[in-house]
């Protein structure tokens, strides 16, 4: 399992948008996503947990990633959120 | 005479058809039994299988067509139906002995219910597409044929209770000629959906579906919100006529959905929109509008119990900004009072609210509320430079003074925080007293822009209460006093080398065109509907014929011949 810690950079937070391009982002690599947030943990690969969520914009959120290539999708995961996701 | 039905007026526009009623679907499945968990897995997946394929067909088709917000919702419900969080809930219902149906209602019902519960407005909103994800899943797997509405008949008026994202989508566009629905009202999701589609419609009339039995012949105005059953013969040619005669504006009017406007002699004229709630900048977006002259921060504080905290306020500003890219928005402070009343803000009902405590004079005596709004505007301009701030009902320079030293202060708040502020803010003020009006030269120093607006100004100036039926017909813009200020405010704009722009309804008031042409008016603000309208307007005058009508009006010294005046031209 690897783990990283990163910043919401988007204005807007995890919308639907977000959240969308967060779960087609990390799907490719078959990884357990779980993302840890204000004292949750919610599913990476599900548009529902991550917008129920309610992550804001500057919010700290923690994510963890296992499977064989979870090193390449934490990647591609903390690189989304900190481009900002929406753009 | 046939019946007539009155509804919301939601979309405009004239229709003329043969009612086609769309029931909703009978979802009861207490009758459906439980065929093994084997059995019921294999239903649901068909019905998913068959579901992902109908809405990927249906983004498509409305793909090319609208984009935006409807195909947007699409996307969210396949990718809602493949989510692992909803397919686990599936999964463990029909493992407990629920039949498919059973478990889509209960798992879907399960995430409409954490949507619907979460405070976040947008966020909120995403329970009405998880319940219609609810409703077509259920409708599939009961084998309840979803109506066909992708090949109707010509001059079909469509009668359903609910226009839904998913039905508009499919929706066969060419054949429609208006639609009626039972619920929903002018704001509502289904009036955006029938706009964008500029399909008239009228909406809450409760009991269509009774009162109008399929195959009935209908006359629909969608600018008045009235459907006629049976039209006889004399009403169906009255509304052919305006039929036809509303396409051909129409037609006309497509020439003007361009990003440019000018006068016949090729001044440009910027046209804005004014946007009174969250679906104007989609409005404004489609109309070309050149920015937005107006934004009323105002409707975020209605229908609420708590006013809206800095960091919603600060994504519904950069939500807006996002319509419209790389344009001007501008923002106007919470003008609350008069006749606006928000009650998560308590205000106490006063004598005559018109002179009373509104507008900026009730923002600086409530510095908390006000500096919430400041600071989600310098956030949201520190992203988007299009961003503009305008204080409303300002009488004179101490309260614009008072108001922008709130906003440094803000502004060094923010800074300390670490949190970025735009460089460059301008700041404008409304001119809408005749205080104001009359000391414009000297409030031009120390504001950015100016936006006028004549509503408030030509009720304050004429001393007329717009609301009492008594003076109403006194309340007018033609009046030469309002005239006068108005070329004034312009003038003194024009010295101090700052844009002015109007942004009251005399902006989208044919008679007076020429005459703020003539003033020099260069930016006209309105509603999105009038944008396209008041295009056509504009590339009629030469600014040359536009100043010779301005001098025929202001040599008449009473409102209503110069009103007569202007009249006459229009028909010339």
């Amino acid at each position: 399992m690897v783990s990283a810690k990163t910043r919401i950079v988007d204005p807007m937070g995890m919308h639907m948008r977000p959240a969308q391009r967060f779960v087609q982002t990390v799907m490719p690599f078959a990884c357990d996503v779980t993302v840890l947030a204000n004292g949750r943990e919610v599913d990476g690969r599900s548009i529902m947990d991550l917008m129920s969520a309610c992550l804001k914009q500057g919010m700290e959120i923690e994510i963890r990633c296992e499977g064989r290539r979870e090193a390449e999708c934490l990647q591609a995961a903390v690189a989304l959120v900190e481009s900002g996701m929406d753009r | 005479m046939g019946i007539e039905l009155r509804g919301t007026a939601a979309s405009p526009g004239i229709g003329l058809g043969t009612a086609r009623t769309v029931r909703m679907p009978d979802l009861d499945f207490s009758a459906v039994p439980f065929r093994g968990e084997t059995a019921e897995q294999t239903r649901l997946e068909e019905a998913v299988r068959l579901f992902l394929l109908r809405t990927e067909d249906m983004a498509q088709a409305l793909g090319e067509e609208l984009g935006g917000e409807a195909v947007g919702i699409l996307t969210a419900q396949r990718m809602m139906l493949e989510d692992p969080a909803l397919r686990d809930a599936l999964r463990r219902a029909i493992q407990e002995g629920a039949c498919a149906e059973a478990a889509v209602d209960r798992a879907c019902g399960l995430f409409r219910d954490r949507f619907a519960g979460l405070e976040d407005p947008y966020l909120r909103q995403r329970a009405a597409d998880i319940e219609d994800l609810r409703r077509r899943m259920l409708a599939l797997l009961l084998g309840q044929e979803e109506t066909d509405l992708t090949a109707l008949p010509p001059d079909t008026v469509l009668v359903l209770h609910e226009l839904t994202p998913s039905m508009t989508a499919g929706l066969d566009r060419d054949h429609i000629a208006a639609l009626v629905a039972e619920t929903g009202g002018a704001a509502g999701h289904a009036a955006i959906l029938a706009r964008a589609l500029e399909v008239p419609a009228v909406l809450g009339i409760p009991g269509a579906l009774d009162h109008i039995p399929d195959g009935t012949p209908l006359a629909v105005d969608g600018g008045s919100g009235t459907v006629l059953l049976d039209p006889d013969g004399r009403q169906q040619a009255d509304f052919q006529a305006r039929r036809e005669h509303w396409m051909a504006d129409r037609a006309g009017l497509e020439a003007y959905r361009r990003e440019e406007s000018h006068t016949a002699d090729g001044r440009p004229i910027a046209v804005l929109a004014n946007l009174s709630r969250p679906a104007d900048a989609e409005a404004a977006a489609r109309a070309c509008a050149q920015g937005a002259g107006l934004f009323r921060t105002e409707f975020l504080f209605l229908d609420r119990a708590v006013p809206p905290a800095e960091e919603e306020q600060y994504r519904a500003f950069c939500q807006a900004a996002d319509q419209l890219p790389g344009r001007k928005l501008v923002l106007r402070t919470l003008d609350i009072g008069g006749d606006k009343s928000a009650s998560c803000l308590g205000l106490e009902p006063e004598a005559d609210s018109f002179l009373g405590h509104r507008g900026i004079r009730w923002c600086l005596d409530h510095p908390d509320v006000f500096r919430t709004q400041l600071r989600a505007v310098l956030r949201a301009a520190a992203e988007r430079p299009g961003l503009r701030l305008m204080f409303p009902l300002v009488d004179g320079l101490e309260e614009l003074r008072a108001a922008k030293d709130l906003l440094a202060e803000c502004r060094t708040e923010l800074e300390t925080e670490g949190i970025p502020v735009p460089r460059d803010l301008p700041v404008g003020i409304m001119v809408e007293t005749p205080a104001a009006a009359l000391t414009a030269d000297q409030l031009a120093r120390e504001a950015d822009f100016f936006s006028i607006g004549t509503n408030d100004l030509i009720q304050y100036t004429l001393a007329v209460d717009r609301g009492n039926a008594r003076v109403a017909k006194l309340y007018t813009p033609c009046h030469p006093a309002v005239l006068r200020l108005l070329r004034d405010i312009l003038s003194a704009g024009r010295a101090a080398g700052i844009p002015v722009c109007l942004c009251g309804e005399a902006a989208a008031d044919p008679r007076l065109t020429p005459l703020l042409l003539a003033f020099g008016l260069e930016e006209f603000s309105v509603s999105p509907p009038s944008i396209l309208p008041l295009r056509r307007r504009l590339a009629v005058w030469t600014m040359e014929e536009a100043r010779q009508v301005a001098r025929e009006a202001l040599e008449r010294s009473a409102a209503q011949e110069i009103a007569a005046y202007l009249e006459r031209v229009l028909r010339a």
